[in-house]
């Protein structure tokens, strides 16, 4: 089930300085991660992602999400640290049309001569708060067991 | 949601479902597509209520024509969510096509009173409202689809001439009917086809790659001379648009003697060659293909292919088949398993020597000679598929300039978006 970004999901997304990465499964099931700075908000909580080059490993995988329903994860990082991790599904491609020339047009005013092979359209379905500060305060809260003796041994 | 109903169904047909379920390694996109390229469309008064013409690519110009035999001003095809094109045409209700209507405000294709995908129609490229300089419209000199160029330089062909056309084709009968009902040229002017792909390239992102295609001419010192010489002219016309002297292109031309070849390979920007046996099997091939069998033989054009991956290289050299053809009545395969154990067998050979094999789904065409008959099962052509992309996965063989996006009309090549 699809659900919406949130503002600060947006805005990391629209951000250049955010690291972001694209993993995707190939044919054995094996995950791919790259960066993938082309990562970026679309129409209606969706999230487009820029596919470059028709033959990268990436875009195969798409493909193949597409076609068997496969899902795809999204990590983001902040300047500031924060961090979230997106699951989703890769719901359609524009390889031609409209919306697939205006990015080229713009892609190509952004970087040189370079081509553009796909506008991946991801629907995500779960967001993680990946923040390791939230992540430690929810093990913490759910899992009080969980650390080493000496971090709470008396000092001296 | 209302939509529009038809329950007409071929006789104890296996349905999509079915076949997705049955080949759940196969994308049920593409499963669906050939059943649509099988059975055809229907659009809707909805459907065509949406059509906007400044924005949608209407029917163009096609060398072949169209199921119901007529030319109106529809849609020209239609594109999937996974960015396959399906490339068909309108269909008589008679005939169970899937229906294209309007749901919830979007075009979908309708089977049986059920949603099945929504659909998107292809985007009409700019030039298509502009003439050249003799004043024939753009539209007529190349026609589009989603990312590529068609320029049918001729709809010539000689095997027409001699009453022994390929008996699945109805090339001459649509041009005629082109020429009169919309004054369609039957031989375009290379200055024309350089001024038509001049404005197309103007449009950024439009287009990745040509194809070049027209009967076959049979006169000349050699046979196919005079053919190869008019390619020729076309091709230097169209290489003064671009900065290298390769651009991406396919020619779907006869088969070419090596001298031949040579020539068009070094004289023009030509990076691919392809030369449609049809169909697969000399028996076959000497009953479909009659003026193809007596000019050349069967042997010897599979040779020429052969020969022609020394001038263009693996992967660069293809033959297309019309898929389903070789279970016409009275002379085809009886029953599926065989006719695919045989052509895929003789594409296994084509493969070994670096030699592509593709397929088209067969439309029994009103202006053809097979008129009357029906093509095989979605299974078939399913399998029909997953054989022809299995040989270039198993001999490493690419299909970069006939895939999902540099054509869209095979669904083996849709595959290969995965090689
Ligand atoms: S060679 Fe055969 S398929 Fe091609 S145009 Fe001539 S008759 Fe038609």
């Amino acid at each position: 089930m699809a659900v919406q970004l949130t503002n600060e999901i947006i805005d990391l997304l629209n951000n250049q300085e955010t690291t972001k990465v694209l993993a995707t499964l190939d044919a054995d099931g094996f995950p791919h991660a790259a960066l993938k700075q082309s990562l970026q908000p679309g129409e209606n909580d969706t999230i487009l992602y820029l596919e470059f080059l028709e033959s990268s490993r990436t875009n195969k995988n798409l493909v193949r999400s597409i076609w068997f329903d496969k899902k795809v994860a999204i990590a983001l990082r902040g300047q500031g640290g924060e961090c979230y991790q997106i699951k989703g599904t890769p719901v359609k491609t524009h390889i031609a049309g409209p919306l697939f020339q205006e990015h080229y047009a713009a892609v190509r005013e952004k970087h040189g001569d370079v081509d553009l092979a796909a506008v991946w359209v991801i629907e995500p379905e779960e967001i993680i708060d990946e923040t390791f500060a939230v992540r430690r305060a929810e093990e913490e809260a759910a899992h009080p067991l969980f650390l080493h003796l000496d971090r709470r041994a008396r000092q001296g | 949601m209302a939509v529009a109903l038809n329950n007409r169904r071929r006789e104890a047909e296996v349905t999509l479902t079915e076949i997705v379920e049955k080949y759940p390694d196969f994308p049920r996109l593409v499963a669906l597509k050939i059943d649509v390229q099988r059975r055809g469309v229907h659009y809707t008064e909805r459907a065509e209520s949406v059509v906007d013409s400044s924005i949608h690519q209407m029917r163009s110009p096609y060398i072949f024509g169209s199921r119901d035999g007529q030319i109106r001003p529809l849609p020209e095809s239609l594109i999937l969510r996974d960015g396959t094109s399906i490339l068909t045409d309108p269909t008589p209700l008679e005939q169970n096509p899937y229906l294209v209507d309007l749901v919830d405000g979007r075009l979908a294709l309708i089977n049986e009173g059920e949603v099945v995908e929504f659909v998107e129609l292809w985007p009409k490229p700019r030039y298509y409202d502009k003439q050249t300089s003799s004043g024939v419209p753009m539209s007529h000199i190349a026609s589009a689809r989603p990312q590529r160029l068609n320029i049918f330089q001729s709809s010539f062909c000689h095997f027409w001439a001699e009453k022994q056309e390929c008996r699945f084709c109805d090339i001459v009968n649509h041009t005629k009917q082109q020429k009169d009902e919309l004054g369609v040229p039957t031989r375009l002017k290379p200055r024309d086809v350089y001024e038509t792909v001049r404005e197309a390239l103007k449009e950024p992102g439009r287009f990745t790659g040509m194809c070049l295609t027209a009967g076959s001419v049979l006169k000349g010192e050699e046979i196919f001379d005079r053919e190869v010489d008019y390619y020729i002219e076309t091709l230097q016309a169209i290489g003064e648009n671009f900065t290298t002297k390769k651009f991406p292109s396919q020619l779907i031309a006869s088969a070419f003697n090596e001298k031949q070849l040579a020539r068009l390979y070094e004289q023009t920007g030509l990076m691919s060659y392809t030369s449609d046996l049809e169909v697969l099997g000399e028996k076959m091939f000497n009953w479909i293909c009659p003026g193809k069998a007596q000019s050349v033989g069967y042997r010897e054009w599979r040779q020429r292919l052969i020969r022609a991956v020394d001038i263009f290289g693996r992967g660069n050299v293809g033959t297309g088949l019309v898929g389903g053809v070789e279970l016409a009545k009275p002379s085809g395969f009886t029953n599926e398993d065989d006719a695919l154990a045989s052509t895929l067998a003789e594409a296994e050979y084509l493969a070994e020597h670096g030699v592509t094999t593709v397929y088209i789904v067969w439309v029994p065409r009103p202006g053809s000679y097979f008129r009357d008959q029906q093509n095989p099962s979605l299974d078939y052509f399913v399998r029909l598929a997953r054989g022809l992309h299995n040989l270039r996965v198993k001999y490493g063989l690419g299909v970069d300039f006939d895939d999902y996006r540099r054509c869209g009309n095979h669904p083996d090549t849709d595959l290969s978006r995965l090689l």
